[in-house]
């Protein structure tokens, strides 16, 4: 078995192939071999990426006070879900992922998907939502130090995870309808779902600027008071 | 047969995902129009409250799938009318309707789905594979209402400590995130006691958890699980040696009706239905028992 | 055998604190043991010592033996099963949401296979008789119900000792007696061992064997507990959170008390009453009480003109009629003013509507169509200036009836008037400016922001944190001052300062309707009470008749007292 020394360089690989490597295979595949297959093969690789990083955490320890906090945010998300219209989902998953780090951070998106389904849903969706919810909270707890500093990035990042967010759920869309993936159709999607988009990233940034400083300063002193 | 919430949780997670994976597989006619009539069976049986607001969206999602491959698509020697130079063909419309309803069916078929896998069936599930994750989702299905009535709590005393005092809409969006804002404070600084309690019962000691579950294996699980595994392998393997297949292009080709395809689509046809016959026969059997408890009470 | 013993015991926090000195005692296996003290005295700070999971970050002196071995050396997974650890909130200490689940929780962190977790979850429900919610999720369960299942759910570790950190203070009475009676049976029939802390002793100690009393982190005193308590009850600040029984004891037998039992142990051999044992339930203080009367009786025709010994005092102050005053001044320390109050009440014209501050007139409400009614032809009047407090079971109505006058829920009929305007013409938060103010029964629901004159709310403690939310909720004028049970969680010192608190508001002509569990608080407080029961107003009177004439619901002193006195 292949062991990887360098820490920094398997932590990497850990977040690399999961979420770059595989997505872009499914990506190639789905252009190169125009076939409806490839709608499903895309739903088994999310669910292997989503199961590859849980394992990582399977087998770590977590203490019970992070995990209840993981929880506490994570429940934060779903009541989040039922504001009509604009839903602060993507801020408190990134406020986590800043704060707690990329693993809570993609726990946090990838639980919420999950159970607000049970009262939205679950389907095929369902693997889509908690990647790329999941996706969204571990960038940001991987570029924290850079968002903790500046607000731009923050709320540019804000607006990135509205726009990526609406990006993949339209691969997963066209990939659905169509035979395979083109762009035509993607861009077609996209197009549509703008307005909702443009929602959803401006609604990122206004949450960001009213809560990330606040909750932040929560977490913060929990973290402090309960030693964490 | 056994109603079929009472099968292990398990078999009807596999049971649904591979019947999902058959409709979505074969983009045969025949078989979406058998996965689409009993879901809407089963869904009718299953979860009939809201469906009709349900319908509404279904059809707009049916359009809107239908519609989407002739613009797109222009294969298919058919044409029926040419838009911006864009032949759009009968073929692409025909393959559109069909996806329409592949994905219709899948839609009603999560929609069962939803109503059986319950949280402490999928928890079951999740459990078993990730014991971590399963714990997590566990204590998030216990705060969520709790959260809910303590944002109704503090909803209700802030109101009367003057919040939403200037009844406009900023005023009112201010006070929500207050409100938000309070909660996570409450949740954060309370949940140490659920963490206490926690560590004292043992979380977190060096010996590996186990998941436990009121779920049993029973013999009657083994035998749905052995039965959907053969008839999807059966019907699986038709697919792949495109026994089933249908060509829409360049012309549309009538569904194959060979032994092996009809053997297919009576098996699919058996396990699409199960969970309507299920259903009937758990109400047929109660109406039975008690219209015989009835007549017992009469002779009486 | 000895299950526990602690050895010079000291404890400082991380911040320097010293939280605990010289902390010496040990305990018999099968022994309850009561740990009392006021507020801040240490208390969960020891309990939590002795799990050690929970141990508080500082620095530790002592030993602490467990089964005859040191604390430190217990594997994880002894120190995980032996001790056992309930809290305060029953809502918080739930983990999992089904009740089967969260049964099973603990078994599951230790590793135990399936078919045993299987055996043994069965087992614990059946024995606390939880099969018909065993399947529910834990979020529909009733506070007492929740309180339960945590207990349930660490004995299903089969610990042998278990903790107890104020396991009732959230519950109503009758769930708080039924858990308290459910942990005394576990004591009784498989010999756990038991420590106990709670702000309200009335029931914990009576139920005890053993007693240990904390006071700024040091012993005072520790023992078999009626000893203790009798020792205690020359310590004010012990005396007031001591049962009823046991005040009426040192009330009656005041001189002799005084004169630290020298006297009557003397006499020991003489009379029966020279030293009667101090009682510690209500049934103890009611054969205490009969049998003082007949020893009095018999003095009285006997021996006319005895010099010493406590039965001339307790001659004296029967000729006195002292403790005929006694039953009822206890339950009305404030007598004089509030009988002023009436006086001038009575003076006026009922008529005159502006003399109301609520007035309910035939209310009915309920939350769903299809439910059932939560009020129903609830009719009560509030006089200007008066306390007003409402008491009755769960489920009586009680936290509606208060929101409602809040204006919280709306009734489907019926009048509900404050300060004779209806309540529905109130426009926006007119009903809040300066009018109408309600103090909840969960008072973090106060805290809006993290800064409450400079320290961060939940830094507080729970009295304290009453006592800021009571501020906050002040800060806004109110004319009319609704509370929903102000006195959970309080021991009997901060309950004093608030009914203090409560009496000069009323002074300065602020209404205030209480609505409460709390019948010994009512009973301090209230200038009239009434009684809801499923919805509507059972009896209303002036505090003095209502406890009279109440049964169960009544202080614990007048049922000691009923039908002996007066």
């Amino acid at each position: 078995m292949l062991v990887i020394r360098n820490r920094s360089l398997r932590r990497l690989l850990r977040v690399l192939i999961p979420f770059v490597a595989v997505p872009a295979a499914v990506l190639v595949g789905a252009y190169v071999f125009k076939d409806k297959v490839y709608a499903y093969i895309s739903l088994i690789i999310t669910i292997l990426a989503i199961v590859l990083f849980i394992s990582g955490f399977e087998k770590r320890e977590t203490g019970s006070r992070r995990m209840v906090i993981v929880v506490v945010m994570t429940v934060l998300s779903v009541i989040g879900r039922f504001v009509p219209v604009i839903k602060p989902v993507a801020t408190i998953t990134v406020i986590s992922g800043v704060y707690l780090g990329g693993e809570a951070g993609f726990l946090v998106g990838a639980m919420t998907a999950v159970i607000s389904n049970f009262f939205w849903g679950q389907g095929p969706w369902t693997p889509f939502q908690m990647f790329s919810w999941g996706l969204i909270g571990l960038f940001s707890g991987l570029l924290a130090g850079r968002l903790k500093t500046s607000k731009i990035l923050l709320y540019a990042y804000g607006a990135l995870a509205g726009f990526l967010f609406s990006m993949i759920m339209d691969v997963w869309t066209v990939l659905w309808m169509e035979e395979g993936f083109s762009w035509e159709p993607y861009f077609a999607a996209i197009t549509t779902a703008l307005p909702m988009t443009l929602l959803y990233a401006v609604s990122n940034i206004l949450f960001l600027i009213s809560l990330f400083d606040p909750i932040g300063k929560k977490l913060e002193r929990i973290k402090r008071v309960y030693g964490i | 047969m056994k109603p079929l919430e009472k099968y292990n949780p398990a078999v009807i997670f596999l049971y649904f995902l591979l019947l999902a994976s058959l409709a979505m597989f074969a983009a045969n006619p025949v078989m979406i129009a058998i996965s689409v009539l009993t879901m809407n069976a089963a869904a009718v049986a299953y979860s009939r409250e809201g469906l009709a607001r349900s319908y509404v969206f279904y059809a707009i999602i049916f359009v809107l799938t239908s519609l989407a491959n002739p613009v797109f698509s222009h294969n298919g020697v058919t044409v029926l009318l040419v838009v911006n130079d864009n032949p759009i063909t009968l073929e692409a419309v025909l393959y559109g309707v069909m996806t329409g309803f592949m994905i219709l069916s899948v839609l009603l078929l999560f929609r069962v789905f939803s109503t059986l896998m319950t949280s402490d069936r999928l928890l079951y599930i999740f459990g078993r594979a990730f014991p971590k994750l399963g714990l997590l989702l566990a204590m998030t299905l216990r705060f969520v209402p709790l959260f809910g009535r303590q944002r109704r709590k503090i909803e209700n005393t802030q109101r009367t400590l003057g919040l939403y005092k200037d009844e406009n809409a900023i005023d009112t969006i201010k006070g929500k995130l207050s409100v938000l804002s309070a909660m996570t404070t409450w949740g954060l600084e309370n949940g140490i006691v659920t963490a206490d309690s926690m560590s004292a019962r043992g979380y977190g000691i060096k010996r590996s958890r186990t998941s436990f579950s009121m779920f049993r294996f029973e013999r009657s699980d083994l035998g749905l699980l052995l039965i959907v595994i053969a008839s999807c392998t059966f019907i699986f393997f038709g697919i792949a040696t495109d026994k089933l297949k249908t060509d829409f292009y360049p012309r549309m080709q009538l569904p194959p009706f060979s032994p092996y395809a009809t053997v297919c689509y009576i098996l699919y046809t058996g396990l699409a239905i199960f969970p309507l016959v299920a259903k009937v026969a758990e109400t047929l059997r109660w109406k039975w028992i008690s219209g015989k408890a009835y007549d017992d009470k009469i002779k009486r | 055998m000895e299950l526990l013993r602690v050895e010079n015991l000291n404890f400082a926090y991380s911040d320097g604190k010293q939280a605990l000195e010289n902390i010496s005692f040990s305990l018999e296996e099968g022994e309850m043991l009561c740990v009392c003290g006021p507020t801040g005295s240490g208390k969960s700070t020891l309990l939590r010592l002795l799990k050690r999971e929970l141990s508080p970050r500082g620095t530790k002196n002592g030993v602490i033996y467990l089964n005859g071995r040191k604390q430190d050396s217990l594997s994880e997974f002894e120190a995980a099963t032996e001790v056992g650890f309930v809290m305060q909130r029953p809502d918080m200490q739930i983990v999992t949401d089904k009740v089967w689940h969260e049964l099973a929780f603990g078994l599951e962190n230790i590793g135990v296979k399936q078919d045993e977790i299987r055996r043994r979850v069965c087992e614990i429900a059946g024995y606390f008789g939880m099969e018909s919610w065993f399947d529910r999720s834990t979020d529909s369960l009733s506070g007492g119900q929740k309180q339960l299942l945590n207990l349930a759910s660490v004995m299903v570790m089969q610990p042998s000792l278990l903790i107890l950190d104020e396991p009732v203070s959230q519950l109503d009475p009758i769930a708080a007696s039924d858990l308290l009676a459910t942990v005394k049976k576990l004591c009784r029939e498989f010999g756990i061992t038991v420590i106990a802390a709670e702000q309200r002793l009335e029931e914990l100690i009576p139920a005890s064997d053993k007693l240990l009393a904390l006071k700024d982190g040091r012993i005072v005193t520790f023992g078999e507990t009626r000893e203790c308590v009798k020792a205690l009850m020359s310590d004010e600040h012990f005396a007031v959170s001591m049962p009823a029984s046991a005040k009426l004891y040192r009330k009656l037998m005041g001189v002799a008390f005084e004169r630290k039992e020298a006297l009557s142990s003397h006499k020991r051999s003489g009379s029966e009453s020279g030293n009667p044992e101090i009682p510690l339930s209500v049934g103890e203080g009611r054969r205490f009480l009969k049998n003082m009367i007949s020893e009095i009786k018999s003095h009285d025709s006997g021996l006319p003109e005895d010099k010493e010994g406590p039965g001339t005092s307790l001659k004296s102050l029967a000729r006195n009629q002292m403790w005929v005053n006694l039953a009822s001044k206890e339950e009305k320390s404030g007598t004089e003013n509030v009988e002023g109050n009436d006086a001038l009440k009575k003076g006026r014209p009922e008529k005159e509507k502006n003399d109301f501050a609520l007035e309910f007139r035939e209310v009915y409400l309920k939350y769903e169509r299809a439910g059932r009614d939560i009020l129903q032809a609830l009719s009560f009047k509030v006089r200007k200036g008066e306390i007003f407090c409402m008491l009755g079971g769960n489920g009586a109505g009680k936290s509606t009836a208060v929101s409602a006058a809040a204006g919280l829920v709306k009734p489907y009929t019926g009048k509900i008037k404050v300060f004779g305007k209806n309540i529905g013409d109130y426009r926006g938060q007119e009903l809040y400016r300066e009018c109408v103010a309600l103090l909840p029964q969960d008072v973090q629901t106060v805290f809006l922001t993290d800064d409450i004159n400079g320290r961060h709310p939940y830094d507080l403690s729970g009295g304290e944190q009453q006592l800021a939310a009571l501020d906050i909720v002040l800060a806004t004028k109110p004319r009319l001052l609704l509370l929903d049970e102000p006195t959970k969680g309080l021991d009997a010192v901060l309950t004093a300062e608030l009914v203090n608190r409560l009496r000069a508001l009323a002074q300065e002509g602020v209404t205030i309707v209480i609505v409460s569990h709390d019948v010994e608080f009512a009973a301090d407080v209230a200038d009239r009470c009434a009684l809801l029961f499923n919805g509507e107003v059972v009896s209303v009177s002036d505090s003095r008749d209502f406890f009279a004439g109440n049964y169960f619901y009544t202080t614990a002193l007048s049922r000691i007292t009923r039908g002996i006195v007066k």
